[in-house]
């Protein structure tokens, strides 16, 4: 189906994720509790790959060039399945994104493609619905959400709610939980939704003003924010998940962005995307979103810090989702030829996946 | 915005035309329901079902609470339908329309009040406290026959979900968590599934699991909630055109075996997803160093 | 070009990829695409076009034109000359007023923008009924109202031919991106062997349906299709449903050649035709 070079889709990251794991020796010690990982540097690391297009059984042999670890796939299910060899077999949806891994890791394919990775990253796909005009579905590994997201624009809404801003397109974003009835904790995430995603929407574009962006994001798998709980931890799925299905439905943005949560721990250590359940035991939790340009578009922070916890923070986070900053110690480096961000990536595969499936015929012909 | 864009004269036409010679638009016969997919999620009681292009996600979910006083020997059961935007650019967010109305009565009667989830076996104890069954119903696409494809979402939902165990220990109710013990499974007393008929000319022609066009386009529509013996616990006939009463006879038979092959499709691949966890339950056991949880494939998708 | 550019909202257009400016011959630029600053000069290098959507860049230098090529299911926005199909939802004194996309403000039909319409022979259009349409004008800002005519205006006849009222026959739901394809397919030259678009599905059903009678049809960008099969006598009903099944099919699966053959011998075979 494909032609031209090889690309390694967003599923892959959880391989190099692992990869990333056998190739460093700090990163193991970041490993919490009895989950820890008990791999060494130079050992074989299986990995699964599931590319969605009917090719699941593909191997592929990956190499970790930067310590000489070299990593082999190998199909097991749709489950991504990590075997070291004198160990026991691992599922990969063991997760992951608990981890912080600092270092980037080249591999490279078969095919010869080489592409550079920083840990895992979710999982999506663009119009996985049929009535909506755009939606997306996200899967994120670390938490074991599934969600799903589909925008209606340009809609015409009942009179009363375009009235107010007669200029541009009123955005209205519906979060439905899944196992709960909607509440309180869903009409303050839907705010911090609304007003993120308006800063991004060009409602001012041919055909939007006084039309409506209706955007529903449903929680379809996972465990549920209980009542009172922090929506947080999900802010980042959340803001993802409209970004994809906006792009799905060729909404005019301004630009695209990327999200990630971090926690601190009550020592101080800042964990990336800490689960629902971790996430209680930190001391601080931030939300963060970039664009792509790298503006800070959303601030959103609970519990106590100090301000230098923030900074620190700030750019651990900026370094997830853009790959540009580089922190005092070392800790982050820009990779060699590397393009764009990690997180930012994960966006554009997504896209351009879904570009090869709508027009195989027109890149085919090239 | 709560209506579904009216069908122009040409499809009308054609509809009627096309069901004159018994054909319909994707090539089925009267009697024959859309392809029908049905998988499960992680969790317990999490259906993807796809019925066409009509699909929707169900999750059970599970709580202790306290019984109603008029009724302290029985547990809470409830289906909550929210019809979102996500499922047709028709439906508005937040607010409820007619079908869901409509849907959700249909699925109260079949399901409930059928008693096929026995709700005494929820009682914990008596007047104190009990679990309360909740089943949600996400439309993810609408077009057509939302009513069929809920029940079957929320039927094949209720036998797979597994509640935690409960105890009652010094008058103390003691829930156990799904690592303790062996979460329960429901006492599901019989598999109704209703079955939505449609009318055209006057009740001559009579289709099953009509696509949304095609309800837009009929006359009257006819329920028949029935289980695998045969017993209807639902009938109903809210509007539209009479029809002949040896019709609805036909139908009912029509009906059973209809639900018959759907409940055996869904019980067909409710076993091999219970067959797989257990499998994947006994290799996690064999690797007692294999704390954690993974989350299981699914292999229907 | 070598390989496929996919661009994201935001993403500048990289120069190299611009069709080679020529003198009196500006650049045109299709959807998805904004123009942040134009050169002073007469210089190529100057335009800084950024994407507002996802999707592949095309450009053609031919007619120096450069568009993103974006998802085939998004939702129609209506776009002047363009060809649609629009379902009457109510007249007024002077106008229709026209559904083009459900759930969106209606547009506007002139009651004589018909072919020889006058105020006595104009058509008396009822609700539900269909019309092919060109767009007229879209307006601007806040409130614009999408205007519609079945006539071009120059010269009163109904240009291109086969706007007006769509009696009869079937109209079936394809995705935008879709009825694009088709329109660029039906618009090349009829000498062109080759599959256009990576379409072959009409031709193939042309083919196989001439000998039942043939079928008419007209495309509209709103990602409608109709279908009339009135010539086929008997068969009308089965072929209309054939050939909207294997629209349907090719636009769902994103069928390749050799699979949009298959499919239609296989649907003619299954309703009994040909």
């Amino acid at each position: 189906m494909r032609t031209g070079q090889p690309r390694l889709g967003s599923q892959n990251r959880i391989a190099a994720y692992f990869a990333a794991v056998v190739s460093d020796e700090s990163v193991r010690e970041c490993f919490a509790g009895p989950a820890a990982f008990p791999i060494l540097p130079n050992k074989r690391v299986y990995f699964a790959r599931n590319r969605g297009d009917g090719e699941d059984k593909e191997e592929v042999e990956a190499k970790v060039q930067a310590l000489g670890v070299t990593a082999t796939s190998k199909y097991m299910g749709e489950q991504w399945l990590v075997h070291v060899p004198g160990t026991h077999t691992r599922s990969a949806t063991h997760h992951p994104q608990k981890n912080c891994v600092s270092n980037f890791v080249t591999f490279t394919t078969r095919h010869q493609a080489t592409t550079t990775f920083i840990m895992v990253g979710p999982t999506a796909s663009l119009a996985p619905l049929y009535r909506a005009d755009g939606s997306s579905s996200y899967t994120c590994p670390a938490t074991g959400y599934e969600l799903l997201g589909a925008v209606n624009a340009p809609v015409e809404l009942p009179a009363r709610r375009d009235a107010l801003k007669p200029e541009e397109a009123t955005v209205e974003v519906f979060v439905k939980p899944g196992t709960t009835t909607a509440g309180v904790g869903e009409r303050y995430v839907e705010g911090i939704l609304r007003s993120v995603l308006a800063t991004v929407i060009l409602g001012r574009e041919k055909g939007l003003p006084r039309r409506g962006v209706v955007i529903t994001l449903a929680i379809v798998g996972g465990e549920d924010v209980e009542r009172g709980d922090s929506y947080l931890t999900l802010l980042p799925a959340l803001l993802h998940t409209s970004l994809l299905a906006l792009l799905s439905a060729t909404v005019p943005l301004s630009m695209t962005f990327s999200a990630t949560l971090l926690g601190v721990t009550k020592s101080g250590i800042i964990i990336p995307d800490p689960s629902a359940a971790d996430a209680k035991a930190m001391a601080s939790l931030h939300a963060l979103a970039f664009s792509s340009k790298g503006h800070l578009l959303l601030n959103e922070s609970q519990g106590r810090f100090e301000f230098d916890t923030w900074e620190a923070v700030r750019q651990k986070a900026l370094a997830i989702c853009q790959n540009t900053a580089v922190s005092a110690d070392g800790d982050v480096s820009m990779a060699e030829g590397a393009e764009g961000a990690p997180l930012h990536d994960f966006v554009r595969e997504t896209v351009e996946d879904q570009v090869h499936r709508d027009y195989p015929w027109k890149i085919d012909a090239v | 915005m709560s209506k579904e864009a009216p069908l122009s004269v040409a499809e009308r036409d054609f509809i009627l035309d096309a069901l004159h010679q018994n054909v319909r638009l994707d090539g089925r016969g009267l009697d024959q329901f859309r392809p029908l997919s049905v998988s499960f999620g992680n969790e317990y009681g999490h259906v993807k079902l796809r019925l066409g292009k009509t699909s929707l996600v169900v999750r059970i979910s599970a709580e202790v609470t306290k019984p109603r006083d008029d009724r302290p020997f029985d547990g809470l059961f409830n289906i909550a339908l929210e019809l979102s935007a996500m499922g047709s650019p028709a439906w508005e967010n937040g607010r409820s329309n007619d079908l869901e109305a409509y849907v959700s009565h249909i699925l109260d009667r079949v399901i409930r009040h059928s008693n096929a989830l026995d709700t005494e076996s929820l009682c914990i104890i008596q007047g104190v406290s009990c679990w309360n069954i909740r089943a949600d119903v996400h439309v993810l696409d609408f077009d057509g026959n939302l009513t069929d494809a809920a029940c079957i979402g929320v039927m094949a939902g209720l036998q797979h979900f597994r509640r935690p165990d409960a105890v009652v220990k010094d008058g103390q109710v003691v829930v156990y968590g799904v690592e303790e013990r062996v979460p329960v499974a429901l006492n599901i007393t019989q598999k109704p599934l209703s079955t939505t008929f449609h009318s055209f000319d006057e009740g001559k022609t009579v289709i099953l699991d009509a696509t949304r066009k095609e309800e837009q386009a009929s006359e009257g529509e006819l329920v028949i909630g029935i289980n695998n013996a045969g017993d209807v616990c639902f009938l109903s006939k809210f509007a539209g055109d009479p029809i002949d009463a040896l019709f609805v006879v036909n139908k009912s038979n029509v009906a059973q075996e209809k639900v018959k092959e759907i409940n055996a499709m869904v019980d067909k691949v409710l076993q091999a997803d219970l067959a797989r966890r257990a499998k994947k339950g006994m290799a996690e056991e064999a690797q007692a160093e294999n704390d954690r949880e993974v989350s299981p494939n699914d292999p229907f998708v | 070009m070598t390989t496929p550019l996919v661009l994201l909202p935001g993403e500048e257009v990289p120069s190299d990829h611009l069709p080679p400016t020529k003198n009196n011959n500006p650049l045109k630029l299709g959807p998805g695409l904004r123009l942040l600053s134009q050169p002073s000069t007469s210089a190529a290098a100057g335009h800084v076009l950024t994407a507002t959507q996802a999707g592949l860049l095309t450009t053609d230098a031919k007619r120096n034109t450069v568009s993103l090529l974006s998802f085939s299911n998004r939702r129609y926005l209506p776009t002047t000359n363009d060809l649609i199909i629009a379902q009457i939802h109510h007249s007024s004194a002077d106008y229709f007023h026209c559904m083009v996309t459900p759930h969106t403000a209606h547009a506007l039909l002139g009651q004589l923008s018909f072919e020889g319409a006058t105020k006595k022979t104009r058509p008396m259009l009822k609700q539900g009924e269909l019309v092919y349409a060109r767009v007229l004008s879209v307006g601007i800002g806040a409130g614009a109202e999408v205007e519609l005519t079945c006539v071009n205006p120059a010269t009163g006849k109904a240009e291109p031919g086969g706007l007006g009222p769509l009696v009869g026959g079937m109209v079936f739901d394809v995705s935008t991106g879709m009825a694009a394809r088709l329109i660029r397919a039906s618009s090349a030259s009829p000498d062109q062997t080759d599959a256009v678009e990576g379409l072959v599905v009409l031709s193939e059903l042309d083919k196989k349906l001439e000998s039942v009678g043939g079928f008419e049809i007209a495309v509209g960008r709103n990602g409608k299709v109709w279908v009339d099969c009135s010539n086929a006598g008997d068969s009308a009903i089965q072929a209309t449903v054939a050939i909207g099944r294997c629209l349907q099919q090719t636009d769902e699966g994103n069928l390749s050649t050799s699979e949009q053959k298959k499919l239609v011998s296989r649907i003619l075979r299954e309703m009994k035709i040909g």
